[in-house]
């Protein structure tokens, strides 16, 4: 019993002092992040990207929330920032469709509501900010068309093909790559996930002797498949190419030489505070910008890649 | 062995046979039937073996296990921060590692068998509790040999040569050395089980926990060590997967515990406890890891994989218990 109660002191000493360290710094405005799902490293990057860029601004202060990719867990988080009058609110939606009523409640209240990389139903919002992954994944394809001077049996290995992201960057491929004369010899759902890559890379090159590249959707799954490939000692005959380039992933990978490209998937991060910023002070922002993205290379990485034209 | 009156080993081998069957029919142009698929095959479920090693022991003594994953992810960050980024040496950090997954096992133990709180939900509480300590220590992000400097920029480190002996083969490339680990373990918790008074104590708990504690058997230290083993597995399928995936993940293993508990039900050790063996565990892990084999070389589409898998479950099951 005592020390239940002295746990509990212990507990509100702690709490009291986060609450009075977050007011000490007496920041003019409010910003509430709400994000759906810190368990990918993508997202982790999105908060990490936001903190930093709001950092420099003293007059800034950002609470981040995560819903654990939980969609009513997200709706009461905009809830609660709208109660507590936040100055403006960033949002990564889980899923479109529950998350459009919160953001139009808080957005009609008067509070400015950014929309980050996934969208809300509706028009009630102040701002979009989002990449394409149609249109990464058609720079993807046709770069790999290219690099393959249009013959070579590729992999495919798809994200989660019941997500947006899965379906756009596989749909976007086959554009790149349509009529070029390379073909999608084995294709495999690996929902995003390393293991799940290698087990089916194993798969494929188990049945394949030729296999010339390996397109994943990610680039933890372009790993996974170059680690079955080095454990058959088939790594050298094969490229490596995928999708979202973070520094400490994707962009590592193509330092190490393990993949030969990797395609920035933006997050969005350093946009939303300059356009909180904008917002903030007053000025006017267009509704919707649509981010650019890079691809990293062997050559182009150590000078921070190379934008994609389109 | 009373294990092989009842069958239960017997019926365990007619399902892999079942399974095996239907590998040779839908061999995928052969594919099925060379050995460079059985052993990626062994190497793919080496993982999941070992939590359904100390998975075995907790589910013959009367209990489960929710946690194995979780403390699969805690021990796999914590052993690559451990010899990626601070440069432990092998032995320090292989020891530091596995003594974290067993306390882990030995809190939740301790908590079941002093507290008499319901395996389900201590481990349960394991379960959240380490994939937070997972994702705390690792600061949300894979421990990789990318190190993040303080401004923010990135330095790379050479991948520890621990990490290649681990996830490299042996015995002329022909079996994996996780796999060889899967076995060592096997055949210690073999040991354990049918060899010692201790593993006699496990399925007299099981069995009937009251009759146990009656008939003088420490109940307590012995559920405590059950689940100590189980964290201790635990810690060395973490090792082996970080090894695996060149980092430390802190979302590892997560799911895995369902594998796992799969893997042993469908050897048909029984839930109800006090019955079942290791090799009925081994057997079970055989026959999950053939049948994903099987639909992942066929390129089996992931509607169709997940209602299979869920079909064949069922199936062995029932098999199990009506034959």
């Amino acid at each position: 019993m005592r020390s239940t109660s002295r746990f509990s002191a212990l507990l509100a000493a702690g709490l009291l002092a986060c609450v009075s360290n977050a007011f000490t710094r007496n920041p003019r405005w409010t910003i509430g992040m709400s994000q759906c799902n810190l368990g990918e490293p993508w997202r982790v990057q999105m908060n990490a990207d936001i903190k930093k860029s709001a950092e420099a601004y003293p007059e800034l202060r950002v609470i981040f929330k995560d819903a654990q990719n939980d969609n009513l867990r997200q709706c009461a988080h905009v809830e609660e920032f709208a109660r507590q009058k936040v100055n403006l609110i960033i949002i990564s939606p889980k899923e479109a469709a529950p998350l459009a009523k919160p953001v139009a409640d808080a957005f009609r209240s008067g509070i400015p509501v950014i929309v980050l990389d996934r969208r809300v139903m509706g028009n009630d919002y102040t701002c979009f900010i989002g990449a394409d992954n149609k249109k990464i994944g058609r720079a993807a394809g046709k770069w790999i068309a290219n690099q393959l001077k249009g013959k070579g049996n590729i992999v495919e290995l798809k994200g989660l093909m019941t997500s947006t992201p899965g379906q756009d960057r596989n749909s976007g491929f086959r554009e790149g790559i349509a009529g070029s004369g390379v073909s999608v010899i084995f294709e495999a759902d690996m929902k995003w996930l390393e293991p799940n890559a290698r087990i089916e890379m194993e798969s494929a090159l188990a049945r394949f002797p030729n296999i010339t590249l390996v397109y994943a959707h990610n680039d933890p799954g372009a790993h996974g498949a170059y680690l079955a490939a080095r454990a058959a000692g088939r790594e050298k005959q094969i490229t490596f190419v995928g999708i979202d380039g973070l520094p400490q992933e994707g962009q590592m990978y193509v330092r190490q030489g393990v993949l030969s490209a990797s395609f920035e998937y933006p997050t969005g991060g350093r946009e939303a505070i300059a356009v909180a910023l904008d917002i903030l002070n007053g000025k006017k922002v267009q509704k919707e910008i649509v981010l650019p993205s890079r691809v990293f290379t062997y050559e182009n990485v150590g000078k921070g890649g190379e934008w994609l034209k389109e | 062995m009373a294990s092989i009156k009842d069958h239960p080993l017997a019926r365990a081998f007619l399902s892999l046979a079942l399974v095996l069957v239907l590998g040779a029919v839908f061999n995928a142009d052969g594919t099925f039937l060379q050995w460079a698929t059985q052993r990626d095959m062994l190497r793919q479920v080496s993982v999941y073996g070992i939590l359904a090693c100390g998975m075995s022991v907790v589910i013959i003594a009367g209990g489960i296990d929710l946690s194995v994953g979780s403390i699969l992810g805690l021990c796999a960050v914590a052993f690559s921060l451990l010899s990626m980024h601070r440069g432990a040496p092998d032995v320090i950090a292989i020891g530091a590692t596995l003594a974290l997954g067993t306390a882990c096992g030995l809190i939740s133990g301790g908590v079941i068998a002093r507290f008499r709180v319901q395996p389900f939900i201590a481990t349960l509480a394991m379960m959240v509790f380490a994939r937070g300590l997972a994702k705390l220590i690792s600061g949300g992000e894979k421990i990789s040999t990318a190190v993040q400097l303080p401004d923010g920029t990135y330095q790379y480190a050479d991948t520890p040569h621990l990490f290649d002996v681990i996830s490299a083969r042996m015995l002329g490339e022909n079996v994996a050395v996780v796999t060889v680990i899967l076995g060592v373990c096997l055949i210690l918790v073999w040991i354990l089980l049918s060899r010692t008074p201790w593993g006699r104590q496990i399925y007299a708990i099981g069995g009937n926990e009251e009759a146990a504690l009656y008939a003088g058997i420490p109940v307590r230290s012995t559920k405590l060590l059950a689940y100590g083993l189980s964290g201790l597995s635990c810690a060395v399928a973490g090792i082996c997967q970080a090894a695996q995936e060149l980092q430390g993940d802190p979302e590892a293993g997560a799911t895995y515990e369902l594998t796992a508990i799969a893997m042993v039900v469908i050897g048909g050790t029984s839930l109800q406890g006090g019955r079942g063996s290791i090799w009925l565990t081994l057997l079970g892990v055989l026959i999950i890891g053939s049948l994903e084999k099987i639909l992942s070389i066929n390129a089996v589409g992931e509607e169709t994989r997940l209602m299979l898998t869920g079909l064949i479950i069922l199936a062995a099951v029932l098999f199990q218990r009506n034959t």
